[in-house]
């Protein structure tokens, strides 16, 4: 900070004229990541996805991994989320491999649904002002503080075309935590969520087999089983099947599995039973 | 994809179905007992949902030919010779000027060959034998419940509580209230009702 | 969303030495949603021969049903099998005819001529153009990953052995990279005295 001071840095730099100068692209949100450049439009909602058009003018998709199945659920062992591994764009699979649970700190845990990108940069932004929070005040954030950050970060952002249904869960003083953020504003606590395009498919598994004394495998189980079912059935989910338990001390991964494996592991199981 | 809810499953010795017995007009239910299942012959039935008006011309219009044929020919069409004509009549008219707008799922019992038969047909008129299958936006929620439950060997009793799991599945996650479902069995002995599957607290 | 997207699937088909293959994946689907994983779209219609038909399941299943019927009137009134450019022929008729409301598939034929016994591949689009190239044949929505992979892998006077390793890998591995088509595979390998099927495992998501 000194350093870049004594270089005539100035960290807030103002827009004089309403132009883009140097200084603020030299810059950018580098300093204040709540601070994106708003698209050169009169209109104040901006249609990002609808002015991007390849060369026989049809749309060029901008959302990268609409296509997902993520889950979370609450019960007496702590918080269980399972995410699917599968990234689209149309129906090409762009890969089977993405991380779709985002580690925010050794507490919390963020699910992605929607736009990639959209995802990944406001999750490590809230990491930040976890990491921020815990500085100042010498203790750990809470899951109810955590995801309203996240809230009402990409709340300034509506209707300029943000695409993300995430999860927040992790474990503090009150004990487990669940919440669903998404880009219209919804905060909402709740004992069980699914989203993305799968999740139909992943409630139907989970919504029959949930009950509030699960144990700690069952419940992991049927995380694991309700996404292995929403790959099956759902175009747009699929790759690998990873299962997180978050408990008193902290979240745990508990198995990462291709659902290939999986699916002859139960095909086989349903055989001999 | 349609509000109404259709749901088939073929087992070993029988077929089940279950329909949804909501009317949805507008906003409205116009009727709390409807019955979207039709008797095509002895051993087969045909479960339709789409476009009102549709459903029940196209589905009568098939049963009745059907039963015509029975009494040209003194004998049954076959579930899948039943199936074919269905898939051929529908096919025909969706390069017309008025396409019919119906989903089906057609479940029966072949005596011929002691075999259950279901039939996914969409209004596009693709036809493919299916073990279980739901139509409509309920139907979906079901889908991977069954995919985990089915077995081919079930009773009747553990197919009707599969079934209910099913129906409760939807009373809990889909935005439309549908809450009694009829239920018809297909076997060797021919269609027989069960008792409808209704939500707590609603009249049987 | 294309309508010859809307069910999804894929077929390729290869010349080998003195014989042919021709794969399908068994994916039958709406858009989405995954209907049933045991849908073979590729269809036996005369002695070694075989014609795959990808692209909207009802055209599929209208198509086929249509050809059949053709076939027989032809082999009633000829007295003979029909050879593989002969059915060319037909399918384009077919196709033609619906050339103002076409019949949304893109056929995939695939066999060895009854006489010469020489190998014989062809792909046709929707309204009937044929394309009959020298080593091998995609059509479906993986059709781009399918050219990719047997750009690479495939190689002239295959054994059928070989061939029937060929042609697996690249369907397989082509439409891992397609949410539409996959959730198994079935292969014939077409030669002089057999046709072999297969039956492969593949990724179930």
């Amino acid at each position: 900070m000194a350093l870049q001071a004594l270089h005539g840095v100035d960290y807030h730099c103002k827009k004089a004229n309403g132009l883009e100068d140097d200084e603020n692209v030299y810059l950018g949100n580098m300093s204040n990541q709540c601070q994106l450049y708003m698209p050169p439009l009169s209109k104040a909602e901006s249609q990002v996805g609808e002015f991007l058009v390849d060369e026989c003018g049809r749309k060029i998709k901008l959302n990268f991994a609409h296509g997902t199945t993520t889950l979370g659920f609450k019960f007496n062992g702590g918080v269980v989320m399972a995410v699917d591994s599968r990234a689209t764009s149309g129906q090409y699979i762009g890969s089977n491999n993405v991380k779709k649970v985002i580690e925010i700190n050794p507490y919390l845990l963020g699910t992605m649904a929607g736009g990639a990108a959209d995802c990944t940069y406001w999750e490590r932004v809230l990491a930040k002002q976890c990491r921020l929070y815990e500085l100042r005040n010498r203790e750990r954030i809470s899951v109810a503080a955590a995801s309203k950050l996240l809230a009402n970060m990409v709340y300034q952002y509506k209707g300029y075309g943000l695409s993300m249904g995430v999860m927040i869960a992790g474990w503090d003083k009150k004990g487990p935590g669940l919440y669903y953020v998404d880009n219209d504003g919804n905060r909402m606590p709740g004992n069980s969520f699914s989203v993305g395009s799968g999740s139909i498919y992943a409630y139907g598994v989970l919504d029959s087999g949930y009950r509030w004394d699960l144990s700690d495998t069952e419940a992991q189980e049927l995380g694991r089983r309700a996404i292995y079912h929403a790959t099956f059935r759902d175009a747009y989910s699929g790759g690998v099947v990873r299962v997180y338990h978050i408990k008193k001390d902290g979240w745990v991964k508990i198995s990462e599995q291709d659902c290939k494996a999986l699916h002859y592991k139960y095909a086989e199981e349903t055989k001999t039973a | 994809m349609t509000l109404q809810c259709l749901i088939g499953a073929k087992f070993n010795d029988f077929v089940l179905m279950a329909t949804d017995m909501s009317h949805l007009q507008s906003i409205m239910v116009q009727k709390g007992d409807d019955d979207k299942m039709y008797k095509m012959s002895s051993n087969l039935v045909m479960a339709v949902s789409g476009e009102p008006g549709d459903t029940t011309q196209f589905a009568e219009y098939i049963a009745k030919n059907i039963q015509l044929y029975k009494m040209r020919n003194g004998y049954e069409l076959a579930p899948s010779a039943a199936v074919h004509f269905t898939r051929h009549t529908l096919a025909t008219h969706l390069r017309s000027r008025e396409p019919y707008f119906v989903n089906l799922l057609m479940g029966g019992y072949d005596t011929n060959t002691n075999t259950t038969e279901l039939h996914y047909m969409d209004y596009l008129a693709a036809s493919v034998p299916v073990k279980y299958y739901a139509f409509g936006y309920g139907g979906m929620f079901t889908l991977s419940i069954m995919d985990k439950e089915y077995r081919p060997d079930l009773n009747q009793d553990q197919a009707y509580e599969l079934l209910k799991k099913c129906t409760s599945e939807i009373k809990r996650r889909f935005l439309v209230n549908l809450p009694k479902f009829r239920v018809r069995i297909i076997s060797k002995d021919g269609i027989k009702d069960l008792p409808h599957i209704v939500a707590e607290g609603e009249p049987a | 969303m294309s309508i010859l997207a809307y069910n999804g699937g894929s077929v390729v088909a290869m010349k080998g030495k003195n014989c042919v293959a021709i794969a399908t994946d068994l994916r039958f689907g709406v858009q989405a949603q995954t209907i049933t994983t045991d849908f073979e779209r590729v269809f036996e219609v005369g002695p070694h021969l075989y014609i795959g038909l990808p692209g909207l399941v009802t055209d599929t299943q209208t198509v086929l049903q249509r050809l059949k019927f053709r076939i027989k009137m032809y082999e009633m009134r000829e007295g003979r099998k029909v050879k593989p450019r002969t059915l060319m022929a037909m399918v384009q008729n077919l196709l033609y005819e619906r050339r103002f409301g076409p019949y949304f598939v893109e056929p995939v034929i695939a066999g060895l001529d009854p006489v010469t016994k020489d190998p014989y591949i062809c792909a046709l689009d929707l309204i009937g153009c044929p394309c009959e190239p020298a080593d091998f044949v995609v059509s479906g929505t993986s059709s781009e990953s399918l050219y990719g992979m047997c750009e690479t892998t495939w190689r002239e006077d295959l054994e059928p052995d070989d061939l029937f390793e060929c042609i697996g890998q690249s369907l397989i591995n082509a439409f891992d990279r397609d949410a539409l088509s996959g959730w198994g595979a079935v292969v014939h390998v077409i030669e002089e005295d057999k046709v072999t099927t297969r039956h492969i495992k593949s990724r179930m998501d």
